[in-house]
């Protein structure tokens, strides 16, 4: 009887390997282990067998019933898989098809890099404010050294508000920089100070490519009891290296704004040409990028800081014109065009 | 402005750099120069050619072939596609080696013998503005090109073009913004001060002969009606004048200064302020009657004819010189008059140089709008010690180019201002530690006295004197002795250093991340496009959306009729953008986040931070609920706490009445959600529907954001329950859930969707069919069929009891 057994195993698993279709399989399946199958035939035939051999041979047959059951199984996995493959070498697609479109919406480009200038001064300790946007012609100007008929409200055309001047703080004006809130700030929360303070600014002029009555600032002032020029290039060095994620230079070069003694004007290695000299940088190797310098004593006046003891350095620089030269943009009115064909590129 | 390097020569030593070299020296150590022309060699391997042959090239239409006369033994070839070439015309050619402005394009290129389309060409025939001259053609234009002219010249061929043109020497051209606070720097020795600093040479002193007077017999008088006005006027009166042209040396002077020239004198008082930096002028003394001048302010309505013969009419506040019968002579500090100019006829004159006070002349030039070389420098400020200098000056070059000429008088000075002393102390170490770098006391002194500030040590401080040139408001501070020491010891000496960081921590600004947050989920999660717009608005728009005109904040000097009015709501301006992108677009989702500004009666108006979205569809399915469900996901998303929506009793008057919800926050309104109202949408030429939603943006931050509770996953499956309903219209949706909650005794009730209404065919009149999936869950063990069997029936009863009838059920 065993050895009928150990026939049958081998007599399957040989029929097994030869075995190439579903259909083969089955009819295998049917004659080993199906109902009327050899296998059951055995099992059928045990009643005529002593209880010892009903035993052991019962045992084996059902274990042989198992492990071919499990051979069928996976037998017939594979060559259902092959089966199945080679159907889908006919079920073919055009792979140069595009996806199906997912609509996902963009973020301005400004927005943008203006989390990205509040992310690298605030790894740097500084904090983010904001200030009005219609301001008082005290804290436009008078606040920041620049008094009534000063040459430098020329350089600064300004948009007035049509209502009636206060005694103290004079006409309301669109803030012409984001300055304004040097004082605000000082006034606020004294010295020591580390801010920066992203925000809208607008002077009247007439728009062209280059020209825009609406456009953002960043202004940028440090405090302390010793805050010197050389914190002011090194701040800048560091910031500029991160934002443009490689080695910058900078150049100081004299400059003159009111509100600050000494003016500096801030050039950045020129980031088109690798500072060897381009169009951009006409040749010269650096980009104007800001105007800074140390904080004017009567800045610190009106902002009620002790300028005998407290000294440090503010600067502003132009985050629009910073977007479109990271992105190349050459008209500064796509900016405020509101044309998502140009939003939708960020 | 320009300045020439040849002059600056004349009063110190220049050192042996390239103009481009020492104009990057006074950059970055004084003003921004803007450009160097170094004319000989910009014009290098340029001379004057003559055509002496001209025919088609045989392989291109556009091009011609010319045989050049150049001044050698031969002519050469050159091909040219100039429309306008002749026979004998005088051209200007650049040779190979020459560097030319292709096309005008900015483009510097250097030429070489080339051949084009087989034909060899030995150099171009130049455009004007390929060599920097009057343009002939449009900026970069290729086709129809016409070059230069220069027959007019009369040159021979082969003669230099920088000499053709005299063109010589170097020219610096100077920012003029960056000499806002320098008064002392509007002239050639200004900037010869500048330079023997930074180059560390003697600076020759400005003295002109004192004027020997040939006589006294004229007894020049000027009467001060107003000190404040003018501060200094000094005069001299000159006979024998003989008006001729001007020598070449002065004329080229002049021309590279950026001046045309006109005869000796006029040119003398231009040539001795662009030299000095001190404005003169010149009456013709017959003209003027008398030696005496009368300084005064206007009178309202008085009408003064320039030289240019430009009529003016001024003003009580501006400043006029008048003869001695009172009648105007010249706008103080800004033009001569017509009447008393010098002419050809000119013998006998009034040389005068005066201090005008800088604002005055500011807002008087301001005002009648003429900007004049004189009011430019007088605005900044001048030194009023120079009036005299200046007219001594004038003098000695007056008997250099009109020998005859006689002075007849003495130079005499009036007005009130004496020389002053003005004084700072400075610490020489507060100045190393505002830079941030180590000077030594002995170049500190050396800088300044070579700018010739006075120089004495006391105890721990310098004693530092301020020059009259430099004491006119620029220099009065410590601060502003710092900044000499700093820009002329060089700012690339200050090393770059990153302060030591406090140890408490900045100030937190959480609104500001919470705006980036916001951000992030409308564009990224939600599909909104940012977009940024302008501030304001005009009265059609405020119309259009029915905003209340006296909520404005109105700007005075608008830019254009659609900028007039500061927005009180995002809406009008977004609305705008949907306008102009629906051409492109079938479903645009835009949002900002900016601010409004209104009147509130105060002095500073309300501004608030806006976040706005809207979303335009071409669907016609209902734009309300898109706009809900993108609020409702952006608010869950934003970890909103509490809030809720409730029907708008007084919907903005841009949305549509019926569809608008006002979104509340702990009782407190902070925006709306709504479907525009199609009379607005009409106005902005919309076709498809809008739906919009406003948000106070700092009232939701303060409302607070909640963190997210964690909730353990049933263990017990779930069962959906679909539900058809008909209805009355009026039943809401609200309604309907509320009833099907109330039965839900035993807490099972997961989650109520409609996921249908239905109207139109089989419905009656007036009703609706609803459809919701109901699902329901036991928390402790999976329901029983005869659970949920009662929960159906519950649900069942209770939308009859609302007047349902469910459909599908007897």
């Amino acid at each position: 009887m065993d050895d009928k057994l150990k026939k049958l195993e081998s007599a399957a698993l040989k029929a097994l390997k030869e075995a190439s279709s579903p259909d083969e399989l089955k009819n295998l399946e049917k004659k080993f282990l199906g109902k009327s199958g050899e296998i059951t035939g055995i099992l059928k035939g045990l009643a005529s067998l002593s209880i010892e051999e009903k035993k052991s041979i019962g045992k084996a047959a059902n274990d042989l019933k198992k492990t071919l059951a499990a051979k069928f199984k996976n037998c017939c996995n594979k060559i259902e898989m092959e089966h199945l493959n080679k159907t889908l070498e006919s079920d073919e697609i055009d792979l140069s098809a595009p996806g199906r479109k997912h609509h996902i919406g963009h973020i301005h480009p400004i927005a943008q890099t203006q989390e990205e200038v509040e992310r690298i001064f605030g790894q740097m300790g500084f904090t983010v404010i904001d200030g009005p946007e219609v301001e008082s012609e005290y804290y436009n100007f008078e606040g920041l050294n620049i008094p009534a008929h000063h040459p430098a409200r020329d350089m600064q055309d300004t948009f007035f508000i049509d209502k009636a001047a206060d005694k103290k703080e004079g006409r309301l004006v669109l803030r012409t920089h984001t300055s304004p809130n040097q004082v605000r700030t000082m006034e606020k929360y004294g010295a020591p100070l580390r801010i920066i303070v992203p925000g809208r600014t607008f002077r009247n002029e007439a728009t062209d490519a280059s020209h825009e009555h609406t456009f953002d600032q960043v202004e940028g002032l440090m405090i302390d009891e010793n805050i010197s020029i050389s914190h002011l290039k090194g701040v800048m060095q560091e910031f500029l290296s991160r934002l443009f994620d490689k080695e910058m230079k900078v150049r100081f070069r004299p400059g003159y704004f009111p509100f600050v003694e000494p003016g500096i004007e801030l050039d950045m290695s020129c980031i088109f040409c690798e500072s060897k000299g381009c169009k951009v940088c006409k040749k010269t190797g650096w980009i104007e990028f800001m105007g800074c310098g140390m904080v004017h004593p009567n800045v610190l006046k009106a902002g009620g800081i002790d300028s005998e003891k407290y000294q440090g350095w503010a600067f502003g620089f132009g985050l629009t014109r910073l977007v479109m030269m990271r992105y190349g943009i050459n008209d500064i009115r796509h900016l405020t065009g509101g044309d998502l064909r140009i939003l939708n590129q960020f | 402005m320009y300045i020439s390097l040849d002059w600056l020569s004349d009063f110190t030593k220049l050192p042996k750099l390239t103009a481009q070299e020492i104009g990057e020296k006074i950059t970055l150590h004084t003003a921004e120069v803007e450009g160097v022309e170094d004319l000989e060699s910009k014009y290098a391997n340029m001379v004057i050619g003559r055509i002496v042959e001209l025919k088609k090239h045989p392989d291109a239409d556009r091009l011609n072939l010319t045989m050049v006369d150049i001044g050698e033994s031969k002519p050469v070839q050159i091909v040219c596609g100039g429309q306008n070439l002749q026979v004998d015309m005088l051209v200007p050619i650049g040779l190979p080696g020459a560097k030319v402005d292709v096309h005008g394009s900015g483009d510097i290129f250097e030429l070489a013998k080339v051949k084009i389309r087989g034909a060899e060409s030995h150099g171009m025939i130049c455009a004007g503005e390929e060599i920097w001259m009057e343009p002939d053609n449009e900026p970069n234009s290729k086709k129809d090109v016409k070059i230069k002219d220069l027959s007019h010249l009369n040159e021979k061929p082969g003669t230099p073009l920088a000499k053709a043109l005299g063109k010589s020497g170097s020219i610096i051209d100077i920012d003029n913004k960056s000499l806002t606070h320098r008064p002392d720097l509007w002239n050639h020795y200004g900037f010869a001060r500048e330079c023997s600093t930074i180059f560390k040479q003697e600076l020759k002193p400005y003295e002109p002969k004192a004027a020997k007077p040939d006589s006294t017999e004229a007894k020049p008088k000027a009467t001060i009606k107003d000190d404040k006005v003018c501060p200094q006027f000094s005069m001299a009166i000159m006979t024998g004048i003989e008006i001729a042209e001007s020598p070449q040396w002065m004329k080229s002077r002049l021309e590279a200064a950026g001046m045309n020239p006109h005869n000796n004198i006029v040119d003398i008082t231009n040539y001795v302020m662009l030299e000095l930096g001190q404005p003169m002028h010149a009456y013709d003394r017959k003209v003027v009657g008398s030696d005496e001048l009368i300084i005064r302010t206007a009178k309202d309505g008085e009408i003064l004819v320039t030289l240019d013969e430009s009529e003016y009419k001024l003003n009580k506040e501006d400043p006029i010189v008048c003869d001695k019968k009172n009648e105007p002579l010249g706008i103080a500090g800004i033009k001569g008059g017509l009447k008393s100019g010098i002419t050809d006829e000119t013998t006998e004159i009034i040389v005068e140089a005066a201090n005008w006070d800088p604002i005055i002349v500011r807002k008087c030039s301001t005002r009648i709008g003429l900007r004049t070389d004189a009011s430019q420098r007088f605005e900044k400020g001048l030194d009023p010690s120079m009036t005299e200098t200046a007219v001594n000056r004038a003098i000695e070059l007056i008997k250099e180019l009109s020998p005859n000429a006689k002075l007849i008088s003495k130079v005499e000075t009036f007005g009130k201002w004496k020389p002053g002393k003005k004084t700072i102390k400075v610490s020489p170490e507060k100045i190393c530690k505002k830079i941030g770098v180590e000077i030594s006391e002995k170049e500190m002194t050396r800088i300044l006295k070579s700018l010739e500030f006075g120089v004495k040590k006391s105890g721990k401080q310098l004693e530092v004197d301020v020059p009259s040139h430099r004491a006119t408001g620029d220099v009065d501070i410590p601060d502003d002795i710092v900044e000499e020491i700093a820009r002329i010891h060089g700012y690339d000496q200050v090393p770059a250093l990153v302060p030591s960081f406090p140890i408490n921590l900045p100030v937190k600004n959480e609104e500001r991340f919470h705006k980036h947050d916001a951000r992030r989920i409308l564009a990224h999660n939600l599909g909104f496009t940012e977009d940024f717009n302008y501030s304001f608005y005009g009265e059609d728009r405020l119309e259009a959306c029915g905003l209340d005109e006296t909520k404005h904040l109105k700007i005075l000097n608008y830019l254009s009729e659609d900028q007039t009015h500061m927005r009180t709501s995002m809406t009008p301006n977004l609305l705008a953008s949907i306008a102009k992108n629906a051409r492109e677009f079938e479903h645009i989702k835009l949002f900002e986040i900016g601010r409004t500004y209104e009147e509130n009666g105060a002095y500073m108006p309300d501004e608030k931070k806006v976040l706005a979205a809207a979303i335009s569809s071409k669907s016609k399915d209902e734009i309300f609920y898109e706009i809900k469900g993108a609020l409702e996901a952006f608010l869950q998303n934003f970890q909103t706490g509490n809030y809720k929506l409730v029907p708008s009793k007084d919907a903005p008057s841009y949305a549509h009445p019926k569809k608008c919800m006002t979104i509340l926050s702990r009782g407190k309104q902070i925006g709306h959600v709504f479907a525009v109202h199609p009379g607005v949408l009409k106005h902005f030429d919309i076709a498809h529907q809008v739906g919009m939603f406003e948000l106070h943006f700092n009232a939701l931050v303060e409302h607070g954001r909640n963190t997210v509770k964690f909730e353990e996953p049933s263990k017990f499956p779930a069962m959906n329950l679909d539900v058809s309903v008909l209805m009355e219209e009026e039943k809401t949706v609200a309604a309907i859930e509320s009833a099907i909650r109330k039965t839900d005794k035993e807490k099972s009730i997961q989650n109520i969707e409609l996921f249908d209404i239905y109207r139109g065919k089989e419905i009656p009149e007036n009703q609706k069919a609803m459809a919701f999936t109901i699902q329901l869950r036991h928390k402790d063990r999976t329901l029983t069929d005869k659970e949920f069997q009662e929960t159906q029936e519950a649900i069942f009863l209770a939308l009859e009891k609302l007047g349902g009838k469910i459909r599908g059920r007897n």
